[in-house]
């Protein structure tokens, strides 16, 4: 796998090229293979803009490799290079890819604001470099660490080779967030709380997000915003996030980290001897800006406090006090910075983003905002949390027996049947359920070009018969997608028609059952 | 000139209560080591008294020390200088009723018919005090001759029982002016009083010094007969007609009391118990009085308070069926006190410190609701005050009225809220001002949990109330707090749904079928007549209190059941014909069924519980307009409503969900706002939809809620329509084939059809029709249509 950053307005004189490279991975790789990697695809962006220059190419397919692109920012490309692994041609969906290269992108944005700006902070391009190097690691380490847990499978001893989104995962959404079903009454007090966590940290602009385990409850961020907090919730906050690094995944946790840092050394090493321009911009950069580059998916970096809120030295500590200092994160509509706080009770997360411009003093400020919170609604959040988990159906809450299910809606919320589920479905009715999927994306694409217009959205029903005999079924309707295995439905077309119809009335509140 | 006022008025407190305060002083000085709390009260009362009528006569003197303002009045001076302007807690309202006849020997209350009597030598004036006016013309009935102890109408007011002597009672029918006299049989008792009853085995209890004596009073034979004797020797007795109870005093000290409660469902006797007195030293024995002895009726429940001089302590007990429990002490300061209960709050009166002092007994708390403050007279024509003289009478007697003494020795205490100036032949009645009350109270939960007690005004309270929570919101309170106050209002509103006033709910439910939820309208009506068939039931075992707040005090309920042991009391006002008024009430209710909303609403103002909808449109959108900025603190307001409602079970209208819709919108807070729309918290209803569409307009992902909720609410018709006008006709077209959805018209799926310039499509929409609804072929649309697809297939030909 390769991945790289490149910005195309950069780098444009002869002999500059280098400086168009933002990111690359593996960074150990010469830089003439580098060079050639991101020459081809510029190449190829700029000859498909000629024929459609809002949306350049998306992907190339080759015989060995399948190259990714995703324009981040204007003129910022991410492009990811596979391997397309010999057993089945068909193995990773090209959008499940590319929404890694999103997420990772949405991430980089909320905690460090865009590549873009940075580039026009420090144009030499070392700062962003310097933060872009550590977070993409991070964030691919976290990527091994997921699939790890996704794929018992998986030889975690190889601690370097990357489980990229594969077939396995085509009935998960990257790029969504999953909700709690509630009750009226649970909405209510979750509202009720939000309410007053909010009046209560004295400013009108705050911001909230609940998560009960690692699904949404309640939000008041706009839903790009809600996005990428919700993952990086989800990868670093939660209390399975917490506590998957402190129980039984320490060990490897330890394997993983102790491989991770020499990759890292090799990487800045590797450039050093490689390129003496690049070598010497970058080495000085590193060690001026060591201390100063924050690692936001750092591993194991999130502890809990005393007082309940999570805290994390990835920023430092205040000088003053011993207090570990906030960090601050950016939203992507208004570009404001918000100090993020996060409270956790039980397997209740509260994170609360509060305006940097609002707090004068600092910490001192914030841990002002804490303590009122805290005054405020700690008995609300006890009682939220109650309710909650009372209410709660456990890991398997969203099993539908004898589905295997995908649910999204508007490409923002999904809903899926748990992974230990999915895991019980036979390969060839996931290998086919990825060819379809793949088939969906490209008539929802089309539909959304040819009529761009009508605000209809396009209907769809396929059904197919995988080779093991089990049907495998997409549909969508009004910007709703169900992506669904039976395995068990057996003979007829009608009895699968009559399945999904059963489960699109039972779950869906009839969605995808007009006729 | 204030601060000069402010000196001389000091002075002139030194000069003219010198001797008051060394009293106090003296006492202090006394006691000094031990220093405590309400030490040497009576001086500092006498004290305070004294320095309160110096500052009156200054405009400006305020007195922060005594936590009131000093612009009280006091017996010393007249009433007229009192002033109408003056705050006070309680009031009575200028002109009194007037009950000054010549040749008037006394003035008796009956307090079962609330009646005023004044015998002459051989007629009985009587008044009504219930409604309280003071134009009430007196009517008379004639009886012989005689001495009068006491005069009683009997219940049903067809005779008058006269208590002549200690052993004689005569009886009047009114109508036919028969006679006939009740002796007592022995000499050795006599008879200390009697009273009528609605008790099912007898109309008259005669009390005599060897016990209760049961009767049935026939005028066709003339003559009384015994049921039941209950003998017991008895001192003195206490009777009230709210409560039906009677305490018979009986020991060497009296204060061994036996209780009976004589109400319609039969007969209770009421364990015997020992009242609490302390003793000044160990020999002495204080002898409990019959005026030191108070029963009364309290949101339905009975208590009794006894005075204690020595230890200068009003004792409180609470009757049950089968216990008497002691509640607690309220201080004195005064030798004389009195008691009245004024929509049910309990006004002790001071008699000698000249204060009233407030108690809402409804928990367990005896901490007074206000500063004691004296009753101020109100309304008194006044030529400085600038109002209108318009009582005529009243002006040549003016100068009679400000001999009137307040709190004199000519004050009576009737039960359970007026005052009979014995002198003066007149009757005031106490009310109270709920809005200095409030004021002065700076809890507003507990305020509103105070007021939504009150009955009497209820409009009043209630507006009231809404004010309050308004200013309450205005001032951006913590949300908790508010919170707290909106809990109070909503249970209030929820507790008066279900107990007495089965008119609202039907209102609510009319109003949530108004919604359009597509319930067929017989199965609603059939409903409706259950309800009031049940209301009707839950009034017959509810009695006669529709002031009684609590069920649990409910007598005939609890007799019924037998398994609590509460001893309910009928509501203080409890009367005769309760049952009646119910029934006309419940009749009412019954046509009002059908009659609309505004009569509804003015005759159901019994209790000021305001209802969702009230909170609506006094409450929110009054709030909504003024505040300005930012409307999450209102939406929060709104949510903890809903909170509220939703753990009471109270349904709320749509138009608060319609307006959390559009404050929510206008400040584009769409992510909270499909939030609340998924869960439901903004509860799913054609009008909830309706506003969505409307915001459509500014986010598509409000529309697609929209339709998602007009789908789930299967409002066929506007849901195939806005289908077709997205443009999604075919979809619309299957929807239509699917539920039978035959009034939207073709010609819109036509058009829609025809707008995609797709020949296949038009055709096909043609064809649906054309199967789909009979005779659609013969119509003009088809002709145009067809002729049109004609076109557009020879010109894609050509």
């Amino acid at each position: 796998m390769q991945l790289c950053i490149f910005d195309l307005r950069r780098g444009q004189q002869e002999g500059q090229e280098l400086d168009k490279i933002l990111f690359f991975f593996p960074a150990d790789l010469p830089f003439a293979t580098q060079l050639s990697v991101i020459g081809l695809s510029e190449g190829l962006i700029t000859f498909t803009r000629i024929f459609s220059p809002d949306a350049a190419c998306e992907v190339i397919e080759a015989e060995r490799h399948s190259h990714v692109f995703y324009e981040a920012e204007s003129d910022i490309w991410m492009v990811m290079v596979v391997d397309k692994s010999k057993e089945s041609k068909a193995a990773c969906q090209v959008d499940a890819l590319r929404k890694v290269l999103k997420e990772v992108h949405s991430l980089f944005v909320l905690f460090h604001g865009t590549m873009r700006s940075m580039l026009e902070k420090e144009t030499s391009g070392g700062l962003i470099r310097s933060h872009l190097y550590p977070f993409i690691t991070d964030y691919l380490s976290a990527y091994q660490k997921q699939s790890l847990l996704c794929n018992c499978c998986w030889d975690f001893l190889t601690g370097r080779k990357l489980q990229l989104p594969s077939f396995h995962d085509c009935l998960m959404e990257r790029g969504t967030v999953q909700m709690l079903t509630v009750g009226r009454e649970a909405a209510i007090e979750v509202q009720s709380l939000v309410k007053v966590l909010e009046c209560s940290a004295g400013t009108t602009s705050c911001y909230s997000l609940v998560l009960f385990q690692d699904l949404l409850v309640s939000t008041t961020l706009s839903p790009d915003d809600t996005i990428s907090l919700f993952t990086y919730a989800v990868l670093r906050l939660t209390p399975h996030a917490l506590s998957s690094g402190a129980t039984s995944w320490s060990y490897l946790q330890r394997t993983n980290a102790g491989s991770q840092v020499p990759a890292l050394s090799t990487i800045t090493n590797s450039g050093s001897v490689s390129d003496n321009i690049y070598r010497s911009r970058d080495a000085s950069l590193d060690q001026e800006n060591n201390c100063q580059v924050k690692r936001p998916l750092h591993h194991n970096r999130w502890f809990r406090g005393n007082d309940g809120f999570l805290a994390s030295d990835i920023w430092g500590t205040d000088n003053g006090s011993q207090t570990s200092v906030t960090p601050i994160v950016y939203l992507q509509l208004t570009e404001e910075r918000m100090y993020l706080c996060a409270y956790q009770h039980k397997s209740l997360t509260i994170i609360l983003l509060v305006p940097v411009s609002s707090i004068l003093n600092g910490e001192q400020g914030l841990s002002l905002v804490k303590q009122q919170v805290l005054e405020n609604a700690s008995l609300k959040m006890l009682m939220v949390e109650e309710k909650l988990s009372k209410g709660w159906g456990g890991e398997n809450a969203y099993h539908v027996s004898g589905y295997r299910y995908l649910l999204v809606d508007d490409e923002r919320v999904s809903r899926a049947s748990p992974p230990a589920k999915v895991m019980t479905l036979a390969k060839e009715s996931l290998l086919a359920l990825s060819k379809l999927r793949e088939e969906v994306n490209l008539e929802k694409k089309r539909a959304k070009c040819s009529n761009s217009e009508v605000n209809c959205d396009k209907e769809l029903e396929i059904c197919v018969r995988a080779k093991n005999g089990a049907w495998v079924i997409a549909r969508t309707s009004r910007g709703k997608e169900l992506y669904m295995v039976l395995e068990k439905a057996s003979e007829t077309l009608l009895y699968a028609a009559d399945s999904v119809e059963k489960f699109s009335n039972r779950y869906c509140s009839g969605v995808f059952s007009l006729d | 000139m204030k601060e000069r006022n402010t000196t001389s008025t000091l002075k002139r407190i030194l000069v003219n209560c010198s001797s008051q305060a060394k009293e106090y002083g003296g006492c202090v000085a006394k006691k000094v080591p031990e220093v405590e709390r309400d030490m040497c009260l009576k001086e500092f009362l006498a004290l305070k008294n004294c320095m309160q009528n110096v500052c009156l006569t200054s405009v400006f003197c305020y007195i922060k020390n005594f936590s009131m303002s000093a612009n009280a009045s006091s017996s010393q001076l007249t009433v007229g200088l009192s002033g109408s302007g003056g705050l006070s807690h309680a009031y009575v309202q200028y002109p009194p009723l007037k009950c000054n006849l010549p040749g008037s020997r006394g003035l008796y209350y009956d307090d079962a018919n609330k009646l005023l009597l004044s015998p002459t030598s051989d007629q009985v004036f009587s008044w009504k005090t219930v409604p309280f006016s003071p134009h009430v013309a007196a009517t008379a009935d004639y009886i012989n001759e005689g001495p009068v102890l006491s005069i009683r109408y009997s219940l049903d007011a067809k005779s008058i029982a006269v208590h002549r002597s200690n052993q004689e009672i005569q009886f009047f029918q009114r109508e036919t002016r028969e006679t006939f006299t009740h002796m007592c049989k022995s000499e050795s008792e006599s008879i200390l009083g009697f009273f009528w009853t609605d008790c099912p085995v007898c109309d008259l209890v005669v009390v005599k010094t060897s016990g209760l004596d049961l009767l049935t009073v026939s005028f066709t034979s003339k003559s009384v007969n015994l049921v039941e004797t209950k003998k017991l020797s008895v001192n003195w007795y206490v009777y009230t007609h709210g409560s039906r109870l009677v305490l018979l005093a009986s020991g060497m000290q009296c204060k061994t009391l036996t209780g009976f409660q004589l109400s319609s469902v039969g007969i209770v006797r009421l364990p015997r118990f020992e009242m609490v007195m302390a003793k000044s030293d160990a020999n002495s024995k204080p002898v409990l009085a019959a005026e030191d002895v108070f029963i009364i009726t309290v949101y339905g429940r009975i208590y009794c308070l006894q005075i204690d001089r020595v230890a200068m302590q009003l004792h409180s007990y609470r009757f049950y069926r089968d216990a008497v429990v002691q509640q607690g002490s309220l201080p004195m300061f005064s030798s004389k006190i009195s008691v009245s209960v004024v929509d049910n709050v309990l006004l002790v009166h001071q008699v000698d410190a000249r204060v009233s002092i407030l108690y809402d007994i409804f928990e367990d708390s005896r901490a007074p609701i206000s500063a004691p403050l004296p009753l101020l007279l109100r309304g008194l024509p006044q030529s400085h005050t600038g109002r209108p003289v318009n009582v005529g009478e009243s002006l040549d007697r003016n100068s009679s009225n400000h001999e009137l003494m307040f709190y004199g020795d000519d004050w009576t205490f009737l039960v359970p809220d007026l005052i009979c100036d014995v002198a003066s032949k007149s009757v005031w009645k106490i009310h109270l001002d709920l809005e200095v009350i409030s004021s002065s109270s700076s809890e507003v939960p507990s305020n509103l949990e105070f007021l939504q007690r009150r009955k009497l005004e209820a409009s009043k309270t209630k507006q009231l109330c809404l004010a309050i929570t308004r200013a309450f919101i205005l001032e951006r309170r913590p949300v908790t707090m508010v919170a707290k106050a909106i809990d109070v209002l909503v249970s209030s509103y929820s507790h008066s749904v279900k107990t007495c006033s089965n008119l609202k709910e039907t209102k609510v439910d009319e109003a949530s079928a108004s919604v359009g939820t597509n319930a067929s309208n017989s199965s609603r009506s059939a409903k409706d007549e259950s309800r009031v068939g049940v209301g009707d039931k839950s009034f017959n075992l509810s009695a006669s209190d529709s002031d009684d707040q609590s069920r649990e005090i409910d007598s005939r309920d609890l007799q019924k059941s037998g398994k609590e042991n509460l001893l309910g009391a009928e509501s203080s006002r409890g009367e005769v014909q309760s049952s009646s008024l119910h029934t006309q009430q419940l009749g009412l209710g019954n046509n009002q069924l059908n009659a609309n909303n505004s009569e509804r609403q003015d005759s159901q103002l019994t209790s000021p519980a305001i209802s969702p909808d009230e909170m609506y449109s006094c409450v929110f959108v009054p709030v909504g307009e003024e505040i300005v900025g930012d409307p999450s603190y209102l939406v929060a307001i709104i949510v903890e409503f809903l909170r509220s409602t939703n753990s009471e079970k109270i349904k709320v209208r749509p138009n608060i969900y319609v307006f959390t819709i559009q404050l929510l919108v206008r400040y584009e807070r769409f992510a909270e706002l499909s939030l609340l729309i998924i869960n439901k918290v903004l509860e799913p209803s054609k009008e909830v939809a309706m506003q969505l569409l409307e915001s459509g307009h500014q986010n598509p992902q409000m529309r697609k809620l929209a339709l998602d909720m007009l789908r789930q609410l299967s409002l066929h018709h506007d849901y195939v329509t806005l289908l077709v006008q997205d443009g999604c006709y075919l979809e619309a077209l299957r929807y239509a084939r699917k539920h039978k959805v035959t009034s939207v018209r073709p010609s819109l799926f036509l058009e829609a059809a025809l707008a995609s310039k797709d020949s296949q499509h038009l055709a096909a929409v043609l064809r649906f029709f054309s199967d789909f609804i009979a005779g659609f072929r013969n119509t003009p649309e088809y002709q145009d249509y067809f002729r049109i697809l004609n076109e557009m297939n020879t010109g894609l030909a050509v």
